[in-house]
């Protein structure tokens, strides 16, 4: 670790000196150390370390903005625990703001007061990324994005490649030679986005997801050069990166005169491109930015896609991710999209907006340093899966699909873990879309 | 007038001067500008943040803590009712002796409440860990001026002491985690703001 200057310091409190709003000073100033927070948050569950509590990581950030900025912290900085920002603070900022919170928000729902505790670890994030602290691994991460177009760095002719071989298989599953997944195409009314997982490791998700297009008679498009939907650089905080990446998807969109922005099923995409992209940016988008989940609800409500309930009989039960429900609001239409396409559907407890993290959120699956702890907070998920005595799992993110089947591996859940999409193409039967098609 | 007066009076111009600050400086900073497409309602969010979103049966900070909960809402209505007593006592000391003993008797119970969230910090590890000086100062002064309100109304000797406390918590206020008496409405302002503008709250038909 880069021992801590002058000029570092100054970068950090810039983080804490540049209001906006009155956002930052408020929740920097609310919390009361009532403690009632601990029981939300997975990772003070699975341990019971009062290092986890989430309000301990809110005290980090807010005890070096008392210090610099407030009278009592700079006069009698023993009184409030005012810290220096030095390199003590920053060892435990790195190892408690990245490795131990997942930004799920779910203790912000239950804060006595309201503290927005994961939009203080943001920040204290921030600070660190603006310090040059971002852990490595999920730096690389971001910097293939940065370098390559996409966070796995996948070539082009890769990315070609796997395209093709999945149109094969589309033509196949709709038993016709003319199905299509439609590349850089001008002016159509859907450009689709991937999570970089999919050509890389899970392609026929891409086959999913284009079979639902194929039955609905979308009009779409993916880009070869700007088709990533994640955006790592939200996880770091480097709000700089953060612009860079999500500039990229507005200008492909813009460059194809799509009317909308469907984005995959990733729970942080969501987040980072439908919400915080437009403040990345300053700029409103001209286009509507939409979910997967939601176009697919659509499809179904407007009677473009019938899926089959009959297909599908073994007991299911749906993962939220924390970035898709908790923080972008889609809520109901994964549920009915289930409810529509499997015969017996069954909620975790908790589930939507009290929903608990899988553990893979906040970056952790970049972070291969903090694999032990990823995986013994899931065991919450773990149990909730359990519970439900369902055999199959589906959510609507790639890294809580990740996620979820190494808890599969490691809690012997021996359960199917699937994407939403995987799920609706399975119940599309080829004679209705063929009919559909014609 | 009495010199405890005056030094009440002047600790309230203080603490009224300060609230000023904090207040000012919220207002001053404004409210986020969002470049993102709102979906649903800020004007219901932040409705449903000071509403529902309280419910003791939608927050776990509640109910997986039942009795800090209880303890907490008596000790934050003791608190306003000794905040009103202390403005009623500048003009008299003639209070109906039946509500004087309602009074006394909830502020003896507030005061209890004060004393036991004091303990449960100081032996709690957990709370240990998380507290700080002020944390301890603010407990004090606020319990003790539950104490005071509700012994000056039938000891009026005590009046002097209970002016003095008072005027030690009106000074502290500002400094202190006490200015979440400002604090909490711009928190809950702002969660409601953030996911009334998601249409994340109010919460629809999944929980
Ligand atoms: S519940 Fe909220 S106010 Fe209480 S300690 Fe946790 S973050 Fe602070
Ligand atoms: S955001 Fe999630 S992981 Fe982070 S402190 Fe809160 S509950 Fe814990």
């Amino acid at each position: 670790m880069v021992k801590i200057n002058e000029d570092i310091i100054k970068a950090g409190l810039e983080v804490l000196n540049s209001h906006k709003d009155s956002k930052l000073i408020t929740h920097l100033n609310s919390c009361v150390h009532c403690g009632l927070c601990a029981k939300t948050c997975l990772y003070y569950l699975t341990s019971n370390d009062k290092r986890f509590i989430p309000a301990r990581k809110v005290e980090l950030v807010s005890a070096i903005y008392r210090r610099y900025f407030t009278f009592i912290g700079k006069t009698m900085p023993g009184l409030t625990n005012a810290r220096k920002l030095d390199d003590d603070i920053i060892a435990e900022m790195i190892d408690l703001l990245y490795g131990a919170c997942v930004m799920c928000g779910r203790c912000v729902k239950h804060c006595s007061i309201g503290v927005d505790i994961e939009y203080v670890v943001r920040k204290g994030r921030e600070m660190l990324a603006k310090m040059g602290y971002v852990p490595e691994s999920l730096q690389s991460t971001v910097k293939a994005a940065l370098e390559t177009g996409n966070n796995m760095a996948i070539s082009y002719e890769d990315f070609t490649d796997t395209i093709e071989w999945m149109e094969e298989e589309l033509q196949d599953d709709c038993d016709d030679p003319d199905a299509r997944i439609p590349l850089n195409e001008h002016g159509k009314n859907v450009l689709y986005t991937l999570n970089p997982r999919e050509p890389k490791f899970f392609p026929l998700s891409i086959s999913a997801m284009a079979k639902i297009f194929y039955a609905a008679k979308e009009s779409w498009t993916l880009s070869t050069y700007m088709y990533d939907v994640t955006n790592y650089a939200y996880f770091s905080s480097h709000p700089a990166e953060a612009k860079t990446i999500a500039q990229r998807i507005y200008d492909e969109t813009d460059k194809l005169k799509a009317k909308r922005l469907v984005l995959a099923e990733c729970g942080h995409g969501v987040r980072a491109n439908r919400w915080e992209a437009p403040n990345y940016i300053e700029k409103e988008f001209p286009f509507d930015v939409i979910t997967s989940v939601e176009i697919i609800a659509e499809y179904i409500k407007e009677g473009r896609i019938k899926p089959n309930k009959e297909i599908i009989t073994e007991k299911t039960t749906l993962h939220d991710p924390c970035n898709l429900v908790r923080n972008a609001g889609v809520i109901d239409d994964q549920r009915y999209i289930l409810k529509n396409c499997v015969k017996d559907f069954v909620e975790m407890v908790p589930y939507g907006t009290d929903n608990f993290c899988c553990g893979g959120g906040g970056g952790q699956l970049t972070m291969s340093e903090y694999n032990d702890r990823r995986l013994s907070i899931a065991e919450i998920k773990a149990e909730q899966i359990r519970k439900t005595g369902a055999s199959i799992v589906v959510s609507p993110c790639h890294n809580c699909i990740d996620q979820l089947s190494q808890i599969n591996v490691t809690y012997k859940l021996n359960v199917k873990i699937k994407t939403l999409a995987e799920i609706v193409a399975d119940t599309l039967l080829v004679e209705n879309m063929l009919n559909n098609n014609k | 007038m009495e010199w405890y007066f005056w030094v009440a009076i002047t600790s309230l111009g203080i603490c009224f001067a300060g609230y000023i600050y904090h207040f000012l400086k919220l207002i001053n900073l404004g409210s986020p500008k969002d470049y993102s497409k709102k979906s649903g309602s800020t004007k219901s969010g932040i409705i449903y943040s000071f509403t529902h979103a309280m419910n003791p049966v939608n927050k776990e900070s509640a109910f997986l803590n039942l009795p800090t909960y209880i303890s907490g809402v008596i000790y934050h209505l003791g608190t306003f009712l000794a905040i009103i007593l202390f403005f009623v006592l500048f003009f008299t000391t003639n209070i109906n002796e039946l509500i004087s003993l309602l009074l006394a008797a909830f502020l003896l119970l507030s005061t209890l409440c004060g004393a036991g969230m004091l303990i449960k910090r100081i032996t709690d590890k957990k709370l240990r860990h998380l507290s700080n000086p002020d944390d301890y100062i603010s407990n004090i002064l606020v319990t003790l001026f539950h104490l005071g309100s509700g012994t000056v109304l039938f000891i009026p000797d005590v009046y002097p002491v209970y002016m003095v406390i008072a005027s030690l918590l009106l000074l502290y206020i500002p400094l202190g985690k006490l200015k979440h008496v400002i604090y909490f409405f711009a928190a809950r302002y702002h969660i409601g703001y953030f996911y009334g503008w998601r249409s994340v709250w109010p919460t629809a038909k999944s929980k």
